[in-house]
């Protein structure tokens, strides 16, 4: 699509420069309930995305009806938006960085091309693999999910660059029952590369957690010696990682504020944002608004080294844009606290009487990302003298999420990635406040 | 949008196989959003939606795709990729489609696109200066002003041929609360099934005021309490309680697959004999409500709890053929995007007899939940979690000091028992809710209610 006779009838109009964003997705999800198809679902779908500057403030519209004799309404409806903008913040066209790192392989022909009944057999093997691990498994779902997204980004001062991204997800999800008891657990992988995926691990790893929740029970109030294990410590970073956005900080939004250089946390402890992680649909050469991306340490053995900017936060705070402009305000690409190097069996083996988290529910609620207090519903064991002795539910852990970052005393070497690509390996913390009998 | 013809023949295309279901929904949306910070107008952006959804079923198993192509070419390639999932012998006869049918329960007046954007900044305006006047500890407000035209075209192969025009309105109060060292923040976002003229309905200042008032007292208030405790729940957005923690199980989307605590449970006592609880559509205006539902049924009243017994489910067509009952009118869909399932539309506990100064003086010691956050479920354990986002401790029967942080957890199936009293001044209040077939708005609501004892998870430990 040619995008030079919108400029061009922007400048007629009066606007200083233009942007197009356009992204088109292809998506294809499959999902096996006790040994049906559930889901079989297929995507096209494209979202365009104009910036314009009129007067020195920034317009902006969406659509998805993409058809270039709309161009004049479009120019108009920029005009129209930019119009009652009252921001005196700067606003940004970017001309385009020196350069721009190379990435390879973060779009793979082969998960493209092979063919949806090879996809299908996967999730149906899956399916099969919970079922077959053990006999209180109740309900059984797989999943896989694929999608691609291409993105062109063209301005009118010359800046053209294209991203082209593939990624999957393979999972299951499973109720285990037993007499009148029942607990669900889900588990996850992901790739561009169908090989990368291990069936056998993601059952049973699904059902063992699940399974081993059964007979779950609440434990005393009090303070505990915690194991957060990786993928409920990676969730509660995602429910905090706006801390490190500059636009909270400027806003005053964020408890990080003024901190740069100060231990925020345990030495131990060491935050990235990676936009070149191998086989991630969020990494990537550019943000989206054309700024080139960088490897950075936001938080370097336990030091806040600085936050996240995009071109207008970095204006104002007299800076550069660390590549985190994103849907218009900031967002990390591949998220991360560093993995240390203690193995998951051996934290739990040296802790005398503690508990394991595996769970944390409602962080879109019980989290509070401006003074970082959290209070939410946890499930996972109690240990004693280094043994799990008991599955425990029905829990709420309190706590400070700086106080916890503060507190942690050893990291796991396991770490893993959510959905949303923020990961986190296991880590061990001195104590949090649990409230349960 | 398509033409009939057109319509008809992507559900004939679709049924050239062993399918017995077929379902074209059209989706055209227009949504403008205003957004202010820091005393200014930050963003102002009208977003254009279109995009066309096929879905294809045999029994319960089905295939769903959709395009944003106006190419209709493209459109039925979509069908027929569809369709191959279900080669064979055709089953079904061709179909014709009758007349299309509106509804015209919800009356708009000002529609949102023939108001002037100056209009509506000056409604966000207006909400900056009431919630900053409020108190001079409130530090930051933010507002987003949101509204919506979405017009649907919904056609299947079960003789439906709707269109629906759904016009929503609503305006987000965010107030944030600072005395330098803590910051606590307040929300209210009152919403409905109107045009513009939702803001001659209420009053914007007091809505705001309501917001900052929950950021200052938060501010000031010391931290929850954790234990076993009787916690009051008040009206309003209180009815997150019953949403979560027994609505999502009562959708057939967990229910036919016997992964609701609920399933089967039909004509059993579920809840103490006071609780009443209903889902209905039709509520005039109501942020939830529609004439039809998004697989193209005429909405409907569903008491869902009758003196305590499950009466009925919230049942979308697939579902309902795995449980062989009939759809309730409950298929729901953020867009076309998302394949609709059962979910809920205005739902409520319904008005019981005690007042709202009867249940606070006969409860010695609790938490009062003024304000309740969001919060989630597992359907399949029925284990529920929310936050309270103002509360206050409940001592001799007088409401007492306000308390943060607190989360209220517990399963469905025991806090319904647990319901002992229900207040007579029931009041809706406006959300989002999230689940498989996407965000869409739903009101819940209740009257003032207790729950005999339940679990406060809070920073200061046990009492």
């Amino acid at each position: 699509m040619n995008f030079d006779l919108l400029f061009k009838k922007a400048e007629e109009k009066g606007l200083e420069s233009v942007q197009i964003y356009l992204e088109e997705t292809k998506q294809l999800d499959l999902e096996v309930f006790k040994g049906d198809l559930e889901k079989h679902q297929m995507a096209d779908a494209r979202e365009l995305t104009i910036q314009g500057i009129y007067k020195g403030k920034m317009g902006k519209m969406k659509t998805e009806v993409i058809n270039l004799d709309d161009v004049d309404q479009w120019v108009d409806e920029l005009i129209k938006s930019a119009s009652l903008i009252e921001s005196q913040d700067e606003v940004f066209i970017y001309e385009g960085s020196a350069s721009y790192k190379e990435l390879k392989g973060l779009m793979q022909q082969e998960l493209e091309d092979l063919d949806i009944t090879k996809k299908m057999e996967l999730v149906y093997d899956l399916e099969k693999k919970l079922k077959a691990r053990d006999e209180r498994v109740d309900i059984s779902e797989a999943f896989y999910s694929q999608s691609r997204k291409r993105v062109l980004l063209q301005n009118s001062k010359g800046l053209k660059l294209e991203k082209d991204v593939n990624n999957a997800a393979l999972g299951a999800h499973v109720v285990a029952r037993e007499n009148d008891d029942s607990r669900s657990a889900f588990d996850f992988a992901q790739s561009n590369v169908i090989s990368d995926f291990d069936l056998d691990e993601i059952a049973n790893n699904t059902v063992d957690k699940a399974v081993s929740q059964l007979g779950s029970k609440s434990i005393k109030s009090g303070s505990y010696e915690i194991v957060l294990q990786n993928s409920a410590s990676a969730s509660l970073l995602a429910a905090y990682m706006s801390m490190f956005s500059a636009e909270s900080v400027q806003k005053g939004m964020s408890k990080l504020i003024d901190k740069v250089g100060d231990k925020i946390a345990s030495d131990l402890v060491t935050i990235v944002d990676d936009p070149f992680r191998p086989k991630s649909p969020k990494s990537g050469s550019f943000d989206d608004e054309g700024v080139s991306t960088m490897y950075k340490e936001m938080v370097s053995d336990g030091k806040l080294t600085g936050y996240m900017h995009n071109l207008k936060t970095a204006k104002k705070a007299n800076t550069e844009s660390t590549g985190n402009g994103f849907r218009g305000g900031i967002a990390p690409t591949n998220f991360y606290i560093k993995e240390g190097t203690l193995a998951y069996d051996d934290a739990v083996k040296n802790m005398n009487k503690g508990l394991i988290i595996t769970d944390l529910q409602g962080t879109h609620s019980g989290t509070n990302p401006i003074s970082g207090d959290f209070s939410l519903q946890a499930s996972g064991y109690l240990v004693e003298e280094g043994k799990i002795v008991q599955p425990v539910a029905l829990i709420t852990v309190a706590g400070n999420y700086l106080s916890l970052l503060q507190d942690v005393t050893d990291i796991c070497d396991d770490l893993k990635f959510g959905l949303s690509f923020i990961g986190s390996p296991s880590l061990k913390i001195k104590s949090l406040v649990v409230s349960g009998e | 949008m398509l033409e009939k013809q057109l319509i008809e023949r992507l559900i004939n295309t679709a049924l050239e196989s062993t399918a017995d279901f077929a379902e074209v929904f059209i989706e055209d949306k227009m949504q403008s959003a205003i957004m202010m910070q820091s005393n200014t107008v930050e963003q102002a952006i009208n977003n254009k939606t279109y995009g066309i959804g096929i879905r294809v079923a045999k029994g319960y198993q089905s295939v769903y795709g959709y395009t944003n192509s106006k190419n209709f070419d493209d459109v039925l390639k979509l069908t027929k990729d569809l369709a191959k999932s279900f080669e064979g012998k055709r089953v079904r006869e061709t179909i014709e489609l009758g007349e299309l049918q509106t509804g015209k329960a919800h009356q708009i007046k000002r529609m949102p696109d023939s108001v002037d954007m100056k209009e509506k900044v000056a409604i966000v305006k207006r909400a900056n200066v009431a919630a900053r006047a409020y108190n001079d500890e409130i530090k930051q407000v933010s507002i987003s002003y949101m509204d919506y035209v979405q017009n649907v075209w919904i056609a299947s192969s079960e003789a439906i041929y709707v269109q629906d025009e759904r016009v929503r309105t609503r305006l987000g109060i965010h107030a944030v609360a600072s005395d330098g060292k803590d910051m606590q923040s307040g929300f209210n976002g009152p919403g409905a099934h109107y045009g513009f003229e939702f803001y001659e309905t209420f009053s914007v200042e007091e809505a705001a005021k309501e917001a900052a008032k929950t950021a200052i007292t938060m501010l000031h208030a010391d931290e929850c309490p954790s234990g076993v405790m009787p916690v009051v729940i008040d009206n309003g957005f209180g009815g997150v309680i019953f949403h979560e923690a027994c609505g999502h199980s009562l959708e057939a989307t967990s229910v036919a697959k016997n992964a609701s605590v609920f399933s089967g449970k039909k004509g059993e006592q579920i809840a103490n004999p006071i609780v009443n609880a209903i889902d209905d559509g039709t509520i005039e205006n109501a942020w939830g409500s529609a004439n039809f539902d998004d697989e193209g049924r005429s909405q409907q009243r569903r008491v869902l709890i009758k003196d305590g017994v499950l009466n009925s489910y919230m049942i979308d067509h697939i579902n309902g053929k795995r449980m062989k009952e009939t759809s309730t009118g409950s298929g729901r869909r953020q867009s076309y995007r998302f394949a609709p399932t059962s979910r809920m539309s205005n739902t409520y506990i319904d008005n019981g007899d005690s007042t709202f100064d009867d249940i606070i003086s006969s409860t010695e010691y609790g938490l009062y939940a003024r304000k309740m956050g969001g919060g989630s479920v597992n359907p399949s354990t029925g284990d529920f979690n929310f936050a309270v986002m103002e509360g206050y401790m409940i001592r001799d029967g007088k409401i007492a000091e306000p308390v943060k942080g607190a989360t209220l957890i517990g399963s469905g199936k025991d806090a319904l028992k647990r319901i002992d009293m229900v207040g007579n001044n029931l009041l809706r209040a406006q959300g989002m809710c999230g689940s498989l077939s996407g965000s869409i708005p739903t009101d819940v609501g209740q009257p003032t209610v207790r729950v005999s004892s339940m679990t406060v998870g809070g920073r200061k430990g046990a009492n």
